[in-house]
């Protein structure tokens, strides 16, 4: 596993938590999974990631709000926004505030391969399959 | 003697009496006592020997004296009869007449000593006995009584210096003064007698001649008849005195009396004058001050009277152009009363210029022809502000010919624009009925009386003055809306009160009108019945008020469709988290199992995750319907009755448009229950509307809605609807509390499956039943108070369930 990108997932839902990460190995990333923005940006893992997965309604801290508070500590990590709510004027307007993506749950494997492709393309990763 | 002084002056009266009867008692005693004394006096003279009493003779008086003689001489035997007989006639004569008792004493002396002249002596008392007189004489020297002497002129002076018996022989010899005195007095045999031990006179005996000498034995009887003497003289002097005494009592009791009675005559008479004044006085001073009072008062309400009346009065002697004003007048014409002189031409001057003249001509014409006079004009005050005037004038002329008017003029200008302002509002309100399309009616019950305004007229399409009926009014009142507006009528009649109704008219020409009546019954102290109201023709407003109506149902759709848009976003967010994670699972396993070699392992993992999150999804799915139909409950104890006039208070608008007659029929002992206010309201406001939209089609029979409430057996109340509506086969009565089943083209079929369950989780049952006529009935029960706290608890359990997942729900949202 190493030398492969970090892309961790923040998501108050405990499925998403279990499943994601597999399927984010399986597509040839590490992949970590926090259950809240409090959780994670008191791990050490903030400088190593190289995307983050974020739900965007979550208790405490939603997504938005952690990605303002990253952009505060200049931690630029590109975002990844899923959601449980298909409305396509809060995905507009996440991609306006500087999202890679915002993808809608259930997800899709594929779309999130090509977010993350997308990402990676833009980085130049040499993992990105 | 006292009778007189009795009224007043009693105690005087008493004091004068008993002196007059103590003075009598002791003028009794000494009559008493003087003859006891004079017995006893006569007896001890006898006992004691002339000798002790014999005086020693002075040498000067040695020629004339010749006393020791009578003890020389023979003495006659005494008699004792005659000189007892002698002092009894003198006691008695001293009791019976006290005044002559020294004249009887004299005689008594010249009878007993058988002398010529026998007499007394008294020494005066005013001058402290300076002289002798001769009270009482008897025999020869008789006409001498009342005579007298210097003290030192005769014998007596002697006797009474020597304290003794003497006997002279012509004593003219020592006292010239008796020489003129005739017969001369051969012998004097002379005895002093003493009052209290003090010498005050003498008794005498004289002979005249030698025809008798006298001797020893009257010696002895005159000293006998001087202690008589004494007590006469005594007597006579307690008599003076009492007498005196008696006569300045008197005098002073008269003088008392006249100046008691003129003193009383003087206080009564003053006393009389005093009370007359002060009465006089009194009535004076009452009268004044009521005149004053009542001057005042008059001068103060006349004052008062013209402030408030805004009237001033004035006068005006033709003659002699005298004028005077009142202070109102002063104040109504805008001239200062301190400042200016009234004149007629300063009147003239203010009136306006375009009436002075028909002023000026009017008066003088009136004042030619000694008459009263009225006339209305302008008057133009400083600073160009018009007042209207009204003045009246009476004219007295006297019988030499002068005459004189007295006025009164009243300001009019308040009066005048209240006219003007009443004609103007009048037109005002004509034409803001003309325009606000509203008419306006008094009707009296008894009478059957209408009173229509002219617009009502206009909006029934009568014709003008028409006599107006409820039977008249009746053809113009829509058929449908007839039983609307017979209970309108009827309820009316029944008892005074307010009311609003809308109804529509058919008019002839087949247009409708929706008019809407507002009165107020009012009972007069005779108890009979009026309203007073208005009648607005609303067809315009009820047509954009249909029109509004209809966008309303409108928008209530969007907005439902919108409450479950959000409901369905809400619902897909659930089910997606589990969802997400399914899908998830079950790529990586297609992508775990693709792999080379195959992870079984990881695949069996993901599987295993999958079916797991399908059962969760499946529990989503159940909260969510519980959400659905479950809402947070405030249970309290609350009165079915009062919670049901809320709700019959917001739907009156709804009725009134609906054209619905709601009857209540409310319990009065109805039993408190326990419950969530809100969602039991929103159950009866579900029911009542429902009831509503029921009848909205209904044209043939009054849309009759009964809401009532009643105790049931087993501790439980019930609240029924009764609509006159469209009902239902009695095969569907189960179904109506489905979800989604509806009979109504906008309905969501929600609202009786949603009550349902509110009134089961108050431990309540709600059912429905078609009516023997047309409409259905709508009931639920509920449990009272008391059995209400076991159905709180379970309210309770059930809360905290909802609670933790309509935060979940919340939170993940």
């Amino acid at each position: 596993m190493v030398g492969r990108s970090l892309v961790l997932v923040v998501d108050d839902d405990e499925s998403v938590r279990e499943s994601l990460p597999d399927l984010l190995r399986e597509l040839g990333f590490a992949a970590h999974a926090f259950s809240s923005a409090k959780e994670f940006l008191a791990s050490d893992y903030l400088s190593q990631t190289r995307c983050l997965i974020l739900d965007i309604a979550m208790p405490g801290m939603t997504g938005p709000e952690l990605q303002r508070e990253l952009w505060l500590r200049r931690q630029e990590i590109p975002i990844v926004f899923v959601t449980g709510n298909r409305d396509e004027t809060v995905r507009s307007r996440m991609l306006d505030q500087g999202a890679v993506e915002c993808l809608f749950k259930p997800l899709s494997h594929t779309a999130l391969r090509k977010a993350l492709k997308r990402r990676c393309a833009f980085e130049g990763h040499p993992a990105c399959p | 003697m006292g009778t007189n002084l009795r009224d007043r002056s009693g105690r005087v009266r008493l004091q004068v009496t008993g002196f007059v009867e103590t003075g009598t008692l002791r003028f009794g005693m000494n009559i008493f006592y003087g003859g006891e004394n004079v017995t006893e006096s006569a007896k001890s003279q006898n006992d004691v020997p002339l000798e002790t009493s014999t005086p020693t003779g002075e040498a000067s008086l040695e020629s004339i004296f010749c006393t020791e003689e009578l003890h020389r001489r023979p003495s006659r035997p005494p008699d004792h009869e005659k000189e007892n007989r002698a002092l009894v006639a003198l006691v008695s004569a001293l009791a019976d007449s006290p005044t002559t008792i020294l004249q009887t004493l004299a005689e008594t002396i010249l009878e007993i000593t058988q002398s010529d002249s026998a007499g007394l002596s008294l020494l005066t008392k005013e001058d402290g006995g300076k002289r002798f007189y001769w009270p009482a004489i008897a025999g020869m020297w008789n006409p001498h009584a009342g005579g007298g002497t210097p003290r030192n002129f005769g014998p007596c002076g002697d006797v009474l210096d020597r304290n003794c018996t003497l006997l002279l022989r012509h004593f003219e010899r020592r006292y010239p003064y008796l020489r003129l005195v005739m017969p001369a007095a051969e012998e004097c045999l002379l005895v002093p007698f003493h009052v209290k031990g003090k010498a005050v006179g003498t008794i005498w005996a004289i002979m005249h001649s030698d025809r008798r000498k006298f001797d020893a034995e009257d010696q002895r009887v005159m000293g006998s008849l001087g202690k008589f003497a004494c007590s006469a003289y005594q007597a006579l002097a307690s008599i003076d005195d009492l007498k005196s005494q008696v006569a300045e009592r008197e005098k002073a009791e008269r003088g008392l009396r006249e100046l008691t009675d003129s003193l009383e005559v003087q206080v009564r008479v003053r006393t009389q004058e005093l009370e007359q004044r002060n009465k006089q006085l009194a009535e004076a001073r009452a009268r004044l001050t009521e005149e004053k009072l009542s001057l005042k008062r008059s001068e103060t309400y006349l004052a008062e009277a013209q402030r408030l009346s805004h009237t001033g009065s004035w006068h005006l002697n033709v003659g002699t152009g005298e004028v005077g004003w009142s202070k109102e007048f002063f104040s109504i014409f805008g001239f200062d009363p301190n400042k200016t002189k009234p004149s007629y031409s300063l009147n003239l001057e203010r009136i306006h210029p375009e009436d002075r003249h028909r002023v000026e001509q009017l008066r003088w014409a009136a004042i030619r022809e000694k008459r009263d006079f009225e006339v209305e004009y302008r008057i133009l005050l400083p600073g160009h502000s018009i007042k209207y005037i009204y003045s009246i004038a009476h004219c007295l002329a006297s019988p030499s010919g002068n005459i004189e008017y007295i006025g009164a003029v009243m300001d009019i200008t308040e009066r005048k624009q209240a006219e003007e302002e009443l004609r103007r509002s009048e037109a005002f309100l004509a034409e803001a009925q003309r325009l606000s399309l509203t008419g306006s009616f008094s009707y009296r019950l008894e009478t059957e009386e209408f009173t229509w305004s002219e617009q009502l007229y206009r909006i029934f399409e009568f014709e003008q003055g028409v006599r107006i009926t409820c039977g008249l009014i009746a053809t113009r009142v829509h058929p449908e809306d007839i039983p609307l507006f017979n209970h309108m009528i009827h309820r009316a009649h029944r008892t005074a009160c307010d009311f609003a109704f809308q109804h529509r008219l058919l008019m002839p020409n087949n247009a409708i009108k929706h008019v809407r009546i507002i009165a107020h019954g009012t009972q007069d102290k005779d108890g009979r019945l009026e309203y007073i109201g208005a009648v607005q023709d609303v067809t315009e407003h009820r047509l954009s008020e249909e029109a509004l109506g209809k966008a309303r149902s409108e928008l209530a759709h969007v907005a439902r469709v919108m409450s479950l848009g959000t409901l369905t976003a809400s619902i897909a967010h659930e089910i997606n988290q589990p969802l997400s994670g399914i899908i998830t699972n079950a790529s990586t396993c297609m992508r775990m199992l693709a792999a080379d070699p195959p992870n079984f392992e990881g695949a069996r993992e993901t599987t295993r995750r999958t079916i797991r999150d399908g059962s969760r999804l499946s529990e989503v799915i159940t909260r969510l319907r519980a959400l659905f139909s479950k809402k947070d409950p405030t249970p309290e104890v609350l009165d079915l009755n009062e919670a049901t006039r809320e709700v019959i208070a917001l739907s009156l608008s709804e009725f009134q448009r609906k054209r619905v007659i709601l009857r209540t029929e409310l319990a009065d002992d109805l039993p408190l229950v326990t419950g969530d206010r809100v969602q039991l309201q929103q159950v009866i406001l579900n029911l009542v509307l429902n009831a509503s939209d029921a009848m909205s089609d209904v044209e043939d029979r009054p849309r009759e809605l009964v809401i009532g409430t009643e105790r049931e057996e087993g501790g439980r109340v019930r609240l029924t609807v009764q609509d006159a509506g469209v009902g239902f086969h009695s095969q569907a009565a189960d179904r109506l509390f489905e979800p989604f089943y509806t009979t109504k083209s906008g309905g969501m079929g929600m609202g009786l499956s949603v009550s349902r369950s509110i009134i089961e989780r108050h431990c309540g049952r709600l059912w429905a039943a078609p009516n023997d006529g047309p409409g259905a009935t709508f009931s639920f029960t509920l449990p009272c108070k008391l059995e209400g706290v076991l159905g709180t608890r379970g309210l309770r359990a059930n809360r905290t369930a909802v609670v933790g997942d309509a935060q979940l729900v919340q939170e993940n949202s």
